[in-house]
């Protein structure tokens, strides 16, 4: 069976957590025997690990095959049969509107005199607006359509939906649809941005089947999207296989302040100012702890003025934007880590922590709590019971062991086998032998005409 | 000619509610009177009532032929008397029928058995006692909670005078035997009931199950495995939770019915008859010992101590409170003993297992707890809370002693003190059963409740450690001589006394 991605990231692409479910999804699915083809939409600023390429502008459609220098994962994931194409766009899966104008302009800015800011086609290379960009991202994905053959679409977020549709509609191939965040996720649940609403609502009923990354999610199809809930399947993430740190770690030295950590985006969704609010608590009753707030985010300064108000600037330290190494020794140093989020869809963070042996307190709110077991769970809003848990983590040490090591365990066994497995089911559903015994049939008739 | 030997336990715990690191020195209200009270009421009512009623039914019915035997945690008691007290009523009416035996166990269903003989002892006389008062029998036969049981524990049941004990008829203490026979620990009178797992868990566990190939169960069936044992086993002890009927197995699956039909089938065939437990040691002295080296129980597929004490975090709670147990007795605080002792119950510990916490299984029935971590949590934040009892009642307990020193002027500055005197930890009496004395009077108030065997391990012949630790710590060679020559815990709790009030 081939299956063609409309995704985010592959390495050495960079798009943050939908990106790394896409690749996992992909290279799980490409091991249990399907062919892949990844479509993600790729341009000069889109963050990458071999920054290498940050100077090259990948040409719209060019198969990423044909460029010299392949990352190495790239090179197993072809063996793999996974054939990666890019298209020339400036999205990422969580881009906002005002992000994308900034990014617009400054591409024109820093391309507009020397190489003229103009498309293969003669027209504008991207979009003036994120909307726009969206629309002409599917119809750059119709030439990958027409070359391209294929048996389901699937395709990641409002994003690359129009694109899926449109392929849809040319091929006639089943659409899977798989829901990461919606809208009303980004703003902690409350409203949607009315033209996004619309495309991801399009999709959801274009599309054969609705995967949802929780129960959670699913709900909100089914009450926000008004989508059959007979055609939306759950489907939880799963976590990469990590290198424990643990051993790395300096030996505790006596009255050494406790690290408790809060790592990703430091927006409403987050809940990073409940994070701020139960420190308060915390410290009340132990002073010898410090809080790290790694990420970025539009709430961040709010945030450290917070702190400051509060008098624990001395108990704080916002690391801005970390990456994956960052990541590495921010959960090789924390003691407990923290995901106090208002409305995680996911949130694949906790099972990077429990990799880490780090015990791990996430909120009810989270899709993650759906299937995790050996954590600590709080409802976002109870500030009392986080700072408690917080507190008890620190003066419990059977409690820590005992977290980090069936924490450990428990993460290992959820592996992206599971997901593909359920993904692959879903294609059944449509690649049916039935497309073989149709030739077949012809075939025959044909040979008795 | 098998005989059939029905037992049931009946225990609830007094759950704890949700406690927070913040409510400790702030509250002392541990225990959710409200769930505690929810679930007693539901359990009573579909349970415990109902099946009392077939049960008494089934007693006039055979007229006597139908025995069964009890063993209801003092704590299931208590919550009895408060939330359901129509179900004390009931059980008293069974008693009335001379049909019924009650077993002696801890009141507590704890484990104290590992952690204070002592305790263990204390809570195995107040349970006697209230079955005493309640039911007007008194119990000769023990079941140790969970059915955890091994060779010593033998020995320690028979020095309390106990004919008999139950236990688990596990594979790995029977080998080749049948369970189906009373057996005995070598060197010890004591008779073993070994619980026939497979016939038990047939009636507890799979009943309604619909994949099993025996599904459904009906009482001929039953009688027709029974009647098998006839000519390889004498017994057959059917030793269950009684939550069985109506909670674990709903009404709708017929367990009642099926409870109904048993006697009347099983007693078609006039070999068969039924029993209960000092019944059956009276009928059938031991054929053979068994050798039970390590630690048995009827829990979970390891019928080991696993289920309360397989991880840290249970390990270190058990710990932690048994530590306290001397503190706690010496405040003399009624209510805090109280508290101290509801938190032995085993119960605590089986929620903090993490063993098969992921599949989600039987630990779950009646769990409070949104996860082990959490049980975890609130029992070590209670233990906190009464360490702060503790203290402070300490400190009253010294001011006290102030006042009474200021008040004798005849008394020397120097006597009082190593009276009162609380040696360093490195100085301190390490009991065999792991309590720490620290003071005189923390050795007087101990040998009340010393056992023998705790006592003879720290004095012998030759040797005797309570005299060594008043002659090298507290520099009393006087007194050392009258506690090496005392002998007993009588006597050299006498001497201790006449010291301490010189």
């Amino acid at each position: 069976m081939r299956i063609l991605m409309l995704g985010w990231e592959f390495p050495p692409f960079f798009a943050g957590g939908v990106g790394v479910v896409c690749s996992e999804l992909s290279k799980a699915l490409a091991r249990r025997g399907e062919e892949i083809i990844f479509v993600m939409p790729s341009g000069p600023l889109q963050p990458t690990a071999g920054t290498k390429h940050l100077n090259k502008f990948l040409i719209a459609d060019k198969d990423f095959n044909e460029f010299t220098e392949i990352h190495e994962s790239v090179a197993k994931s072809i063996k793999l049969n996974i054939t990666i194409k890019t298209i020339e766009s400036l999205l990422n899966p969580y881009i906002t509107f005002d992000e994308y104008q900034k990014k617009y302009s400054a591409v024109k800015r820093f391309m507009g005199k020397e190489m003229g800011f103009m498309g293969e086609e003669g027209g504008e290379l991207y979009g003036k607006n994120l909307i726009e960009e969206v629309y002409r991202f599917a119809i750059r994905a119709i030439s990958i359509g027409e070359k391209e053959n294929f048996d389901v679409i699937h395709a990641h977020d409002w994003t690359t939906f129009p694109a899926g549709i449109v392929l849809k509609k040319l091929t006639g191939k089943p659409l899977v649809v798989h829901i990461h965040i919606t809208e009303f996720d980004k703003s902690g649940g409350q409203h949607a941005n009315p033209e996004i609403y619309k495309i991801e609502r399009e999709g959801m009923v274009e599309a054969d089947t609705v995967i949802a990354v929780s129960n959670a999610v699913k709900e909100r199809c089914i009450h926000n999207y008004y989508i059959d809930g007979g055609k939306i399947v759950v489907i939880h993430n799963a976590s990469t296989p990590m290198v424990s740190t643990e051993h790395a770690r300096k030996a505790d030295v006596e009255g050494r302040p406790k690290i408790v950590l809060f790592a990703g985006r430091v927006t409403l969704q987050k809940g990073p100012d409940y994070f701020i609010e139960a420190a308060r608590l915390v410290l009340q009753k132990n002073k010898n702890v410090l809080f790290v707030m790694a990420g970025t985010g539009d709430m961040l300064n709010r945030m450290i003025e917070k702190a400051a108000d509060y008098g624990m600037a001395d108990k704080f330290i916002f690391t801005g934007f970390y990456d994956r190494k960052d990541a590495e020794r921010l959960f090789g140093m924390a003691d407990v880590f923290v995901m106090p989020s208002v409305s995680e869809p996911f949130g694949i963070t906790p099972l990077e922590a429990q990799y880490k042996k780090v015990p791990t307190i996430i909120s009810r709110q989270t899709g993650v709590s759906e299937i995790l077991k050996h954590c600590l769970k709080v409802n976002f809003w109870d500030i009392n019971a986080l700072a408690g848990k917080i507190l008890e983590v620190l003066a419990y040490a059977p409690l820590k062991e005992e977290l980090k090591e069936k924490g450990f365990q428990e993460v290992q066994l959820i592996t992206w086998d599971r997901p593909a497995m359920e993904c692959i089911k879903i294609y059944n559903k449509y690649y049916k032998p039935a497309d073989k015994t149709d030739k077949k049939t012809k075939t025959k008739k044909s040979k008795k005409a | 000619m098998p005989s059939v030997c029905f037992y049931f336990q009946v225990h609830q715990p007094y759950r704890l509610r949700n406690y927070s690191i913040f409510d400790i020195g702030n509250r002392s209200d541990y225990f959710d009177d409200a769930k505690n009270y929810q679930i007693t009421r539901k359990v009573a009512d579909k349970c415990y009532l109902a099946a009392n009623a077939v049960i008494y039914d089934l007693i006039k019915k055979h007229k006597g032929a139908f025995r069964v035997s009890y063993s209801i945690t003092g704590v299931a008691l208590e919550q009895f008397e408060k939330y359901a007290p129509e179900v004390i009523e009931s059980f008293v009416r069974l008693a009335e029928t001379g049909c019924v035996e009650f077993v002696n166990e801890t009141y507590y269903h704890s484990l104290s058995y590992l952690y204070s003989k002592a305790e263990f002892k204390e809570q195995i006389t107040m349970h006697r006692k209230k079955i005493e008062q309640l039911f007007k029998q008194t119990p000769v036969v023990f079941r140790n909670t969970e059915l955890i049981f091994s060779d010593e524990i033998a020995r320690f049941i028979e020095s309390l005078g106990f004919k008999a004990v139950l236990i688990e008829g596990a594979d790995s203490i029977l080998d080749w035997r049948s369970p189906h026979f009373v057996y005995h620990v070598p060197n010890t009178k004591v008779a073993l009931l070994l619980r026939s797992y497979k016939l038990s868990d047939d009636i507890s566990f799979r009943f309604s199950n619909k994949d099993w190939n025996e599904y459904p169960l009906t009482a001929d069936k039953f009688t027709n495995w029974v009647s098998a044992v006839n000519g390889n086993g004498v017994v057959i002890n059917l030793f269950m939770d009684y939550e069985t009927f109506g909670e674990h197995q709903w009404q709708a699956t017929g367990i009642f019915d099926f409870l109904k039909a048993l006697p009347e089938s099983i007693l078609k065939n006039k070999d068969n008859n039924f029993l209960t437990v000092s019944e059956v040691v009276e009928k059938y002295p031991p054929i053979s010992e068994l050798n039970i080296p390590n630690f048995i129980s009827w829990a979970d597929m390891e019928r080991d101590l696993s289920a309360w004490l397989g991880n840290r975090m249970q390990i270190n709670a058990a710990e932690t409170l048994y530590k306290m147990e001397m503190q706690v007795k010496r405040t003399k605080d009624k209510q805090l003993l109280e508290d101290w002792r509801r938190l032995t119950t085993s119960d605590h510990y089986y929620y903090m297992c993490t063993k098969w916490f992921s599949d989600g299984d039987v630990h779950k029935y009646f769990n409070p707890y949104e996860s082990p971590y959490e049980g975890f949590i609130s029992f070590m934040n209670v233990l906190n809370d009464m360490r702060t009892r503790i203290l402070t009642s300490k400190k009253e307990e010294e001011m006290a002693k102030k006042i009474v020193s200021k008040q004798s002027p005849k008394s020397t500055a120097k006597l009082p003190e190593t009276k009162t005197k609380e040696v360093p930890v490195e100085k301190s009496f390490f009991l065999q059963d792991g309590r720490i004395l620290r003071t005189l009077k923390d050795l007087k108030d101990t040998l009340d409740t010393m056992d023998d065997s705790i006592f003879y391990h720290h004095v012998s012949l030759d040797r005797n450690d309570f005299a060594n630790w008043v002659r090298d710590v507290f520099k009393l060679p006087d007194l050392a001589v009258k506690i090496a020559n005392a002998g007993n815990q009588v006597e050299t709790k006498k001497a201790i006394s006449n010291y301490l009030s010189k």
